[in-house]
């Protein structure tokens, strides 16, 4: 069961991935198709509920690890302001293709490395 | 391995973090490059194959080289690569990463002639070129799911 539930928990992290390379890339002043913003969007859809669902199952089915630790409840945190900044940025893009997506993009691309740095540090665990 | 994973010392943390990075963004980049060349096959095929071919030589390439040297680091911490008969899962990790390191220099290769003739006028957007991208992409991208189907639950 731990297996799964971490196979999947990778997937969807990796697809958060997807959204933030594209996103990068966007930053970074590549030319891409409102199709290719739409897959990265989904991606994080897809992989930001799998993540949060999956790595709180995670957490609950694991002795060593409880729900209401520091570095899960920070990367709870994490993902929300991740979440949040990304869809401020998906609507700034979709009112104007050429607007400047920066800062928001890596603000979201620096919450995701936080993330990363919790789930492999663990500080506290 | 639950528990291993639980109670990592915590000089693995470092070479962990850089080969779980050097993944991410290599997979990612590899999605974006899929994403690129089909847009290029259904519109502006210039600025898609141009995407495609700098996603690979500035995305996929550098993420292969943090991932792999990620990957050497944390095995030689945890004595993997002392193993005369080394765990399957780390034999998947090697039979996945250092192949396709040969199919992505191709994809590259593919991909700057193709943006090239694109950007000259010559290139057509279903050209054999483009195609050859996007299989050898795709050949990679498989290979890398079964490698974090590998390392998640590290079969025996």
């Amino acid at each position: 069961m731990y297996h799964t539930l971490l196979f999947f928990h990778l997937i969807a992290a990796f697809l958060l991935a997807v959204t933030v390379v594209t996103y990068t890339a966007v930053a970074l002043g590549a030319t891409t198709g409102g199709r290719t913003l739409f897959v990265a969007d989904r991606c994080w859809d897809v992989g930001g509920l799998g993540t949060l669902v999956l790595g709180i199952w995670l957490a609950l089915d694991l002795d060593e690890y409880d729900f209401f630790d520091g570095w899960i409840l920070g990367a709870i945190a994490l993902w929300f302001v991740a979440t949040g900044v990304g869809q401020s940025t998906q609507r700034r893009l979709a009112a104007d293709p050429n607007a400047d997506i920066g800062v928001m993009h890596w603000l979201r691309t620096l919450a995701v490395l936080g993330l990363l740095v919790l789930m492999i540090w663990k500080p506290g665990a | 391995m639950t528990l291993l994973a639980s109670v990592r010392p915590d000089d693995w943390d470092l070479p962990l973090f850089l080969h779980v990075l050097g993944a991410m963004a290599l997979v990612g980049s590899l999605v974006l490059v899929v994403l690129a060349l089909v847009s290029a096959r259904r519109g502006d095929s210039a600025a898609g194959l141009r995407l495609a071919y700098r996603s690979l030589l500035f995305g996929v390439i550098p993420s292969w080289i943090l991932m792999r040297v990620g990957a050497q680091w944390i095995a030689s911490k945890e004595g993997l690569d002392d193993l005369d008969e080394p765990p399957a899962w780390v034999d998947i990790g090697f039979l996945t990463s250092e192949p396709t390191l040969l199919l992505l220099i191709a994809a590259t290769v593919c991909a700057g002639m193709a943006a090239r003739r694109a950007r000259e006028g010559g290139g057509r957007a279903f050209g054999g070129l483009n195609t050859a991208t996007l299989v050898l992409v795709t050949i990679s991208l498989l290979a890398y799911v079964l490698a974090i189907w590998a390392m998640s639950t590290k079969p025996s």
